[in-house]
């Protein structure tokens, strides 16, 4: 079969990571299918979350991190290459962090700072459309329309962590990383974020960094799973929790690990 | 050797619905052999105590049904696991199908006239003992993972239906050369040959049930070998 280019968000070959000279990944290739949510699952320290970070460049800030390897966006853009800008690279490639981290400003510019930062909204009526939208899109706009101009960290746990992803997806990106985004929320919350992930995935490509096997066989269509650094094994969501190819899966996936 | 569960009571309570299993195929077994001895002792002492058996089955497969289903309601099995619940829940109902056979083909095997063609008997009881091997070797593969054994008496099964159409004929060639009175002795043969022949097809069931639990496929079904 030939492969279409433009089939993968990201491409990855041959990554690894040192912090140091502690490997963190260990020579991992694999490839995101567009508007697919994939879940990276393994135990602590098996490099899921380095490798997130990974994709949109979130480990430049660690003086001791150093990437190598393949990164390509749609297939052409090298990542770590001198074409894109960092800023340019993070509009594209946004990223909700396991806790909620709203600036603390009202809920309203909390979701305008980012395109008016980069340049997306021409007039104020403009920006309003962008926040209404990307507010709508995360679910959270008819909780929050007659209080725009609250101060967000007064939102719950729940609605801030949408609040998080309405601003991810206000400056329009293609590709959404989650590091563990449901960690910190209740089951109710949760289930809400894993409908809005399930309806973002229309629009937008998701690779979500989860410890609960069950978030990763309810919300994802494909699954990695990574094991002391190294990718063991990727497939389809349902193939992986029925019939993993690996014995080192179903051993962790079914809590035989360790 | 399989790794252990990090969860202890899951791991028990895994260990338990294979014990379950075990026991259940343990009175299948024990069911089917009596009832094939029957063919020829016609003993009704033996013939009632597989109907007491089948009760003993009944509550055995109510057993398995309710582990599993305690399993997946708060342990939520994936991958091995949850094959291996689905795989007991599939073959503690051919178990239970086995044994509801046995018990009906003992019951007739009884009310047979003992004037009755003594080499259709020793055929019938030849089939029996085929479809006693099958039925042990088949569990056997259960309970050790062997995907070979399995696989060797899923093909079994296809002797065991050459053997239960051989004996047919035979029957039914008899009845066209007799009279209409042997016509009615000769229903009891056929259903507990077509008892026997049925006993096999769950074996083999079983033996498709044991692939899947092991390799996660099921197994081609195409009987190349047979008809």
């Amino acid at each position: 079969m030939v492969e279409q280019v433009n089939s993968f968000a990201i491409k990855t070959k041959n990554v690894s990571v040192h912090y140091g000279n502690k490997m963190a990944i260990d020579d991992v290739t694999i490839n995101f299918t567009k508007n697919d949510v994939t879940s990276l699952i393994g135990p602590s320290g098996c490099g899921k979350s380095t490798f997130l970070r990974c994709l949109n460049r979130m480990n430049d800030v660690i003086d001791s991190c150093k990437v190598q390897g393949e990164f390509l966006l749609n297939g052409v853009t090298d990542i770590y290459g001198d074409s894109i800008q960092v800023e340019t690279l993070r509009e594209k490639i946004g990223m909700v962090f396991q806790k909620p981290n709203p600036f603390p400003k009202s809920i309203f510019e909390n979701v305008a700072y980012g395109p008016k930062i980069h340049g997306l909204a021409s007039t104020q009526s403009e920006l309003n459309d962008i926040v209404m939208e990307s507010l709508n899109r995360a679910g959270l706009y008819d909780e929050v329309k007659d209080r725009m101009d609250d101060i967000a960290t007064g939102l719950s746990g729940g609605q801030q962590q949408r609040l998080c992803i309405a601003r991810a997806i206000a400056i329009r990106p293609e590709i959404i990383l989650m590091d563990e985004p449901c960690s910190a929320l209740d089951p109710i919350a949760t289930a809400r974020i894993e409908e809005l992930i399930n309806e973002l995935r229309e629009n937008y490509t998701i690779i979500i960094v989860t410890h609960s096997m069950s978030q990763a066989s309810r919300i994802s269509q494909r699954t990695a799973f990574f094991h002391l650094g190294k990718l063991i094994e990727h497939g389809d969501t349902s193939k992986i929790f029925t019939k993993p190819d690996k014995e080192q899966t179903n051993d962790y996936i079914t809590g035989r690990f360790g | 050797m399989e790794n252990t569960h990090t969860d202890k009571n899951f791991e028990q309570k895994l260990k338990q619905l294979q014990d379950d299993l075990i026991k259940m195929s343990e009175i299948v077994e024990k069911q089917i052999e009596i009832a094939v001895n029957v063919i020829k002792t016609k003993d009704s002492q033996d013939a009632q105590l597989t109907q007491n058996l089948d009760e003993q089955v009944d509550v055995a497969e109510r057993d398995v049904r309710d582990l599993s289903f305690e399993i997946m309601t708060l342990h939520r099995p994936v991958a091995s696991d949850l094959r291996l619940v689905f795989t007991a829940l599939k073959v503690s109902k051919e178990l239970e199908r086995m044994g509801d056979h046995s018990r009906n083909l003992a019951k007739r095997a009884i009310s047979i006239s003992s004037s009755f063609d003594d080499e259709l008997i020793e055929q019938m009881y030849s089939l029996g003992k085929n479809v006693q091997s099958m039925v042990n070797q088949v569990l056997d593969s259960f309970f050790k993972k062997d995907e070979l054994k399995a696989k060797t008496s899923w093909n079994q099964d296809a002797e065991i239906d050459k053997e239960y159409k051989s004996l047919l004929k035979n029957l039914i060639e008899r009845m066209h050369n007799k009279e209409t009175s042997v016509v009615d002795e000769g229903t009891k043969p056929i259903l507990i040959a077509k008892s026997l022949e049925r006993i096999g097809d769950h074996a083999t069931n079983i033996a498709e049930e044991v692939i899947f639990n092991i390799t996660g496929h099921y197994i081609d079904l195409k009987k190349s070998d047979f008809e």
